[in-house]
């Protein structure tokens, strides 16, 4: 039979029992691989290798393993989430279960440096975007072309509505670039760390403006939220999302000690 | 006018499932990738598909090194370092075929290995051994590709890395948009979003150089690297790559003052400007803060408010 490999979903302080962790992906017995230094890994055993399969099923492993996160974090106010499909393989030195327990111990100090600075601190996702038609409506260039529209012959609508189409997203592009600064220097001053997003802009008619996920004191996510509310208030063609609270998966990366944090 | 009430975050799967796979495909820990990955392909952590099907050259060339532990750096270092000189506790970050075009009395393409490292970027030959060319970091300004005709008559992508001196010099590799993008990565820090934002290219700037600005976070200020950019009609950017757009957008109208301060920046004591606005201080450190102060002042349009535009005298050695 092979030796099983170890499936890990987060690094946690030790001294936590694994029964109040509940089960993982597809219903996997948890269970903690700990080590004196006071560092554990939440793991399950398994034969299988990595996750592989359907979309459907992807997303469900995902949502299982997120699961199992959030609920060592909820309980121990600080995690180290791993990325999906980490699996700590048996060498020819030994168990799996040994492999990752000298990496615990090696790492100990560096691991309970990070949980410690993330302690308490809470990832939320803000994306802001403008409705392109909204925040465009008042600029005198976009309001002439749209009454040249009426009346005109179809082909030439056409020709028109392209050309609009283009005079908005610029206009609209100008005021997202007016309004960013102020808005990441809103938020930013309530937070500890910021990660610009990789997606945005997804919704048909939307101008991205902000895609963040945001390291917050929870202390703090009322501010955040208000802070929010205003520039909604402000700003009416703005479309917010706000997503979380969240381990801070986009901040558990361990930097190399003395590396800045430019 | 009252106070809008809160906006309360959102933690519903069916809002968030596509935030939550994007993050937990992409970020979270990467210990995976550091746990792993000996160089004998023995215990082999964090399966990442991609890292698992790629054998340890092809990795490289990725320019994977710098997310493994130091024990496997430690043997990557000291099997690489038998064929190329490396500085000391210098990583190689990623390393593939390719040349240098010699700009000398040369005026040839020179074949070698191109490396990546998180100091420099050169052009090793092995046979006989020879620095071909090499870049530190920071004296490279910006990389692009560069599309030229080859010796054969088609055409093929260069990529062109331009020196803070103004040089420029042509690399050659089967695959110069990957190294573009490693390249990159290096001169930002991690590899940001394409920019969106109109402000993104118009006509020649005034001046445009890399610059630090600090950003005022909960409890911290940071310094972060960036371009600054100044131009007679649009004003005054600057901008990191990791960012959807610039961080600092201020039109000539905006701008009320500017001084000079000292200040420790991570690039150490420094001159660093302070553009004042109606309403905040906008401090930006780049290499030859007295002139961008000085140029500034020059877009500033002459109905704006002169008195406040003073110089702090900065002692010339501190």
């Amino acid at each position: 039979m092979t030796a099983p490999d170890l499936y890990v979903y987060a690094i946690l302080p030790a001294g936590l029992a694994a029964d109040a962790l509940g089960t993982g992906i597809d219903g996997a017995p948890l269970r903690l691989v700990d080590v004196p230094e006071g560092v554990a890994a939440v793991v399950h055993e398994t034969t299988s290798g990595p996750y592989q399969g359907p979309d459907e099923d992807a997303k469900r492993w995902i949502l299982e393993h997120s699961a199992v996160v959030e609920r060592a974090w909820d309980i121990t106010g600080t995690a180290l989430p791993m990325t999906f499909n980490v699996l700590v393989r048996a060498g020819d030195e030994g168990t799996a279960t040994e492999t990752l327990r000298g990496w615990l111990r090696d790492s100990a100090v560096q691991l309970r440096g990070r949980l410690d600075a993330l302690r308490d601190r809470v990832e939320l996702r803000v994306d802001i975007t403008l409705d392109r038609d909204r925040a465009a409506q008042d600029e005198p260039e976009v309001r002439a072309l749209a009454a040249e529209l009426d009346g005109k012959p179809a082909g030439v609508r056409r020709l028109l509505t392209k050309r609009l189409e283009k005079l908005q997203r610029d206009a609209v592009d100008a005021v997202a670039d007016r309004v960013y600064p102020e808005y990441r220097r809103r938020l930013v001053g309530l937070a500890e760390d910021i990660s610009e997003g990789r997606r945005g802009g997804r919704a048909e008619g939307q101008v991205p403006v902000l895609s963040a996920a945001l390291l917050v004191h929870r202390d703090r996510v009322q501010e955040l939220g208000a802070e929010l509310a205003r520039i909604q208030d402000e700003q009416p063609a703005a479309q917010i999302r706000f997503l979380g609270p969240w381990p801070p998966y986009s901040f558990s990366e361990l930097r190399a000690p003395g590396a800045s944090t430019a | 006018m009252a106070e809008p009430a809160s906006l309360q975050p959102t933690r519903d799967p069916r809002v968030t499932l596509p935030d939550l796979v994007e993050v937990l495909l992409n970020k979270g820990v990467y210990l995976n990738l550091d746990l792993i990955i000996t160089v004998a392909d023995i215990p082999l952590i964090g399966v990442n598909l991609r890292a698992t099907l790629a054998g340890m050259e092809t990795m490289l060339e990725y320019g994977m090194m710098r997310q493994w532990d130091e024990k496997t750096r430690a043997s990557v270092r000291r099997s690489i370092a038998r064929q190329v000189p490396l500085l000391p506790d210098e990583d190689v970050v990623a390393r593939m075929p390719g040349g240098v075009y010699a700009d000398d009395f040369h005026h040839s393409w020179r074949p070698g290995t191109v490396y990546l490292t998180d100091r420099r970027l050169f052009v090793f030959r092995r046979e006989p051994a020879e620095l071909l060319w090499q870049a530190p970091w920071e004296h490279i300004r910006t990389a692009g590709l560069h599309s030229e005709r080859a010796v054969g008559g088609e055409q093929r992508q260069r990529l062109r890395v331009e020196l803070v001196d103004g040089t420029y010099h042509l690399l050659s590799t089967a695959d110069p948009e990957r190294l573009l993008n490693l390249v990159r990565r290096h001169l930002r820090g991690v590899g940001g979003p394409p920019g969106a934002g109109a402000i993104a290219a118009s006509a020649a700037p005034l001046r445009e150089s890399h610059a630090w600005y600090q950003e005022r976070r909960a409890g911290s200020a940071v310094w972060r690297g960036g371009t600054a950019r100044l131009d007679r009609r649009t004003g005054l950017t600057w901008r990191s790559p990791l960012d959807g757009r610039p961080a600092v957008n201020l039109t000539p109208r905006d701008i009320t003052g500017v001084e000079l301060r000292p200040a420790r920046t991570p690039a150490g004591d420094s001159v660093v400007m302070a553009v004042a606005t109606r309403d905040d201080t906008v401090l930006l450190a780049p290499d030859d803060a007295t002139e961008w102060a000085a140029l500034i002042r020059e877009t500033v349009p002459e109905g704006a408010p002169r008195h406040e535009l003073t110089e702090v005298q900065v002692g010339a050695h501190r």
